[in-house]
C-alpha cells in the first residue's frame, strides 16, 4: 500500500507539525494549550516512525508508536490532575502568571 | 490514488494543527485538535497501520482530548487574554521554530531524489492484520508491555493523589 505514497511526503508532513507544536509550545501562554502542542509534537513524531516501519518495511515502527500512545496516554492524565491542583490553588492557568517557584 | 488521499489528509490535518494553536478558546483547539487527530488516522490507514489508526481514534481522539476537554469544562478556564506580555524570548523562539521547519524543507527537498525508499522498492507487509503485531508485543516487546502497565496505574494513582483535596481537620 505504501507502493504510492513517497517517504518525504510522511516526513513532510511530519515535520509540519512538529514545528506548528513547538511553535505552540513555545508562543503561547495558556498551559492546556501548551500541552495540547506537545500532544501534537508527539503526534508527528509517531507518523514519521510509521512511516519509515511502513517504508522499510518492518513492525517495529508501529510498535513504537503503540507504546507511544499508552505513555501519552498516562502523560496526559497526570498533566490534567497536575493543572486542575494548579487552578485550585492559583486560580489561574496563565504560564506566565505562574511563578511561585521562581526566585 | 493513495497518494492524493495521503496528502489531503495530511494537508487537513496541518491546517487543523494551525488553527489549534492559533485559536485563542482552548475548548476550540482542542476541538481543532481532535481533527487533526482523525485525518492523521486516515494517514495510518494509508501507511498499512490500520491497528494504530484504531487507536488513534480510539484512545487519542476518543479518551484523551476528552480528557482535555472535561478539564477545561470542569474548570471553567477563561479565554486567553490578548497577547500584549509576550517577552521578546517568546517571539525569538517562535522565530527560530520557523527557521528550523525552513531547514527540514530544505533537507528534504534537496535529498527528493535519493530518498525514494519507500516507493516502489518496499516489501509488502504481512500486515494490514493485526495478528504479528500482536505476536511482536507478546513476545519480544513483554518486558516493555509489563512495565507500561506499572506506568499506566502509576498515573492513575498518581492522578488521584494529585486531585483530591486536602482533608478539613
Amino acid at each position: 500500500m505504501i507502493g504510492s505514497i513517497p517517504l518525504t511526503h510522511v516526513l513532510l508532513t511530519s515535520g509540519a507539525l512538529f514545528v506548528i507544536g513547538l511553535a505552540g509550545a513555545l508562543l503561547r501562554r495558556s498551559a492546556i494549550t501548551i500541552f495540547l502542542s506537545v500532544e501534537l509534537m508527539m503526534n508527528a513524531a509517531n507518523l514519521a516512525l510509521i512511516g519509515y516501519g511502513a517504508a522499510l518495511g518492518t513492525l517495529e515502527g508501529q510498535i513504537a508508536v503503540f507504546f507511544v500512545i499508552a505513555i501519552a496516554a498516562a502523560e496526559a492524565s497526570v498533566g490534567l490532575a497536575i493543572f486542575v491542583a494548579l487552578f485550585r490553588h492559583t486560580e489561574t492557568i496563565d504560564v506566565n502568571r505562574i511563578n511561585l517557584l521562581k526566585w | 490514488m493513495d497518494r492524493l488521499v495521503f496528502d489531503a489528509a495530511a494537508a487537513i490535518a496541518v491546517l487543523f494543527a494551525a488553527l489549534m494553536v492559533l485559536h485563542r478558546n482552548p475548548i476550540k483547539s482542542v476541538l481543532a485538535l481532535v481533527v487533526s487527530f482523525f485525518f492523521l488516522a486516515v494517514c495510518y490507514v494509508l501507511l498499512s497501520a490500520p491497528f494504530l489508526a484504531a487507536i488513534q481514534v480510539i484512545v487519542y481522539a476518543g479518551a484523551i482530548l476528552v480528557l482535555f476537554l472535561f478539564v477545561l469544562m470542569l474548570l471553567n478556564i477563561p479565554q486567553e487574554i490578548s497577547q500584549q506580555e509576550q517577552r521578546p524570548i517568546q517571539q525569538l523562539l517562535g522565530g527560530a521554530a520557523i527557521l528550523l521547519f525552513a531547514v527540514l524543507l530544505i533537507s528534504l527537498l534537496s535529498a527528493r531524489g535519493a530518498t525514494r525508499v519507500s516507493s516502489a522498492g518496499a516489501p509488502k507487509l504481512a500486515a494490514d492484520q493485526i495478528a504479528p503485531l500482536a505476536r511482536l508485543v507478546f513476545s519480544e516487546y513483554l518486558l516493555s508491555f509489563e512495565a507500561l502497565s506499572v506506568l499506566l496505574l502509576a498515573a492513575l494513582v498518581g492522578a488521584f493523589v494529585l486531585v483530591e483535596r486536602e482533608k478539613r481537620p
